[in-house]
């Protein structure tokens, strides 16, 4: 096909797309850099870096000294959204009913989504006397 | 989720163990614990990727390994509930700090300089200006605020601590090439860190409204979109340079995007054609609330960019193909970026008086399946959630069949045009970007 035919089939006008030669460009003005060898001189640059500040460092809790008579929460976070993490916490709990039948587990959903806080289940599970949390998944 | 297990930690002394995938966990035991929360939270890693996942391989992967210990998963558990803290996870405290930058880099070679900027990742991998001192006072006539005034604090990825000053935004504006006059618009843009990061190829789009376009020579007209203008080019480049530098982005480090986007390396930059609007049509920054001779950005977050390909046809309105292409987004919001001839067929020829009009036509025209709604995981984590919770209209559409029809833009408000182009074509782009508000341009002269 003839090459201005398909540019109308295109809807672009073959002066859009010719443009200017470069070529015709004005010739770049010499500046004092460009009269001495870049690769010798030696330049000072301000530092583009920021200084991270650190948190104050916090301790975990104290762990337990076994699991046996202790209840622990399977806290879904609902990372998903359709259930996906229910059916992981599911299987977390059945190996515990298996192999930890001394372990009490219980499955919760935190409220709101996975980026929102759910402060009043956290102290659901302490008013309960919770021993220990699993908390997931996210990905 | 590090916040909640230290909250649950350290609030009522719970041992807890969270759980994540192998594509985030590093982050959780590196970074976030380094720069935000100071507690070394014990995490497991659930093989990458279980969303998706039948059953079978779920169960396969609790009993299987810890990506983070090797362990049995489920030993790993049980290991985080009863194993002794270590020296490092009792220690309290202010930690050392880091050891401050200084303000100067040794001098060094031209050659030397750029190949230190990209180990250092001070770069967006495309060559920069190096910021001599002389370099950065010149710089620093742009804007009237001093050199060592604290910009923001909070700049890190979820806020963590990373201040910086006026003269360190004016640094890597002279790394990406930009005049003194552009300074007030980066320094703008460096005021609205941390921009947000996902693992999914999520990006950002800068909207300059009112005087300034003007007078930095920003393009609103031809070929605004591609890389045809000074202004546009180097303050969408700098808005990486912030993102990477101040904001602290390390791929794999502190940002974990499996493709990323390629609309990061100029954000979309662009100024609107107020000029061009309709009669009724009101540029962005006054749909907010400023008045017109405010100078004001805006920026977008958001993930899709669909092209109308071609021109507005007579026998098919424009609005009609924009409710066919936008019934493949989210739902949660959208931005229509359009020629200044597209507005004018909707206002004149379609009787659209006001942009608000056409959200609202949109937003009551708008359909796709739920099964598509819900499919989407950005709409299915952050709305399913609140759905199974009670929030109307979520609770009910969870229910429906897959292929029952919604109207996903429930919220007309969220729906936005923008009007900008050369009139050579009655193009426009159908985007899923939601704004965050105006910000002034004008406190940063």
């Amino acid at each position: 096909m003839d090459r201005r035919k398909m540019l109308a089939l295109l809807g672009v006008g073959p002066a859009l797309v010719a443009g200017a030669p470069s070529y015709a460009r004005t010739a770049p003005t010499a500046t004092p850099e460009a009269t001495t060898p870049m690769t010798d001189r030696l330049i000072t640059a301000v530092n583009p870096a920021v200084t991270p500040g650190l948190p104050k460092r916090v301790p975990l809790a104290p762990r337990l000294d076994t699991l046996d008579g202790k209840t622990i929460y399977l806290v879904d976070t609902d990372w998903g959204g359709m259930g996906q993490n229910a059916s992981i916490l599911e299987e977390m709990q059945a190996w515990f009913a298996e192999h930890m039948p001394a372990v009490k587990t219980i499955i919760k959903v935190k409220k709101g989504n996975f980026v929102t806080d759910d402060p009043a289940l956290w102290k659901e599970i302490a008013d309960a006397k919770g021993d220990g949390v699993v908390l997931g998944v996210a990905g | 989720m590090s916040l909640e297990a230290g909250e649950i930690e350290q609030k009522y002394g719970i041992p807890t163990v969270a759980a994540a995938g192998s594509n985030v966990v590093s982050f959780g035991i590196g970074a976030n614990f380094t720069y935000n929360t100071g507690m070394p939270i014990r995490y497991v890693g659930v093989p990458f990727p279980f969303s998706g996942q039948p059953r079978s391989v779920l169960k396969a992967y609790i009993e299987g390994k810890d990506t983070v210990t090797g362990k049995p998963m489920m030993h790993a558990i049980v290991d985080g509930l009863t194993k002794s803290l270590t020296a490092e996870e009792k220690m309290s405290g202010t930690p050392p700090e880091s050891t401050p930058e200084p303000r100067l880099l040794p001098a060094d070679t031209e050659d030397n300089l750029q190949r230190l900027f990209k180990e250092k990742c001070w770069t967006d991998y495309n060559p920069v200006i190096i910021p001599t001192q002389e370099r950065v006072a010149a710089m620093m006539k742009g804007t009237s605020h001093k050199p060592d005034e604290i910009v923001k604090s909070a700049a890190g990825t979820f806020g963590t601590r990373r201040p910086f000053t006026v003269e360190k935004v004016a640094t890597l504006a002279v790394m990406a090439g930009a005049k003194p006059e552009y300074l007030p618009v980066i320094l703008t843009l460096a005021s609205q860190v941390p921009y947000q990061d996902s693992t999914t190829s999520i990006a950002q789009m800068v909207v300059v409204n009112g005087p300034i376009r003007n007078e930095i020579g920003m393009n609103a007209g031809l070929g605004a979109l591609g890389p045809n203008n000074d202004a546009n080019s180097v303050i969408g480049r700098s808005m990486t340079l912030i993102h990477k530098i101040i904001q602290g982005y390390d791929e794999g480090v502190t940002g974990f995007a499996s493709l990323s986007n390629p609309l990061r390396y100029d954000n979309l930059c662009f100024a609107e054609n107020e000029e061009a609007l309709p009669q009724g049509w009101q540029p962005l920054h006054v749909q907010a609330g400023h008045k017109p001779t405010d100078s004001m950005l805006t920026i977008f977050t958001g993930w899709n960019f669909i092209n109308s390909t071609g021109w507005v046809e007579q026998h098919y309105a424009p609005q009609m193909l924009m409710r066919d292409y936008m019934s493949t987004l989210s739902g949660m919001g959208a931005a229509l970026i359009m020629d200044p001839s597209v507005a004018e067929l909707l206002n004149n020829v379609q009787g659209f008086a006001t942009k608000e009009k056409l959200a609202e036509w949109l937003s009551r025209n708008v359909e796709k399946t739920a099964g598509s709604y819900w499919g989407n995981s950005i709409v299915s984590s952050m709305l399913g959630p609140l759905g199974a919770q009670g929030l109307e209209p979520y609770a009910s559409w969870k229910k429906l069949p897959g292929d029952a029809v919604i109207k996903p833009f429930t919220n007309p408000k969220g729906i936005h045009a923008v009007v900008v182009g050369g009139k050579t074509a009655s193009v426009w782009f159908a985007t899923d970007f939601m704004p965050g508000p105006s910000v002034s341009i004008d406190a940063w002269r």
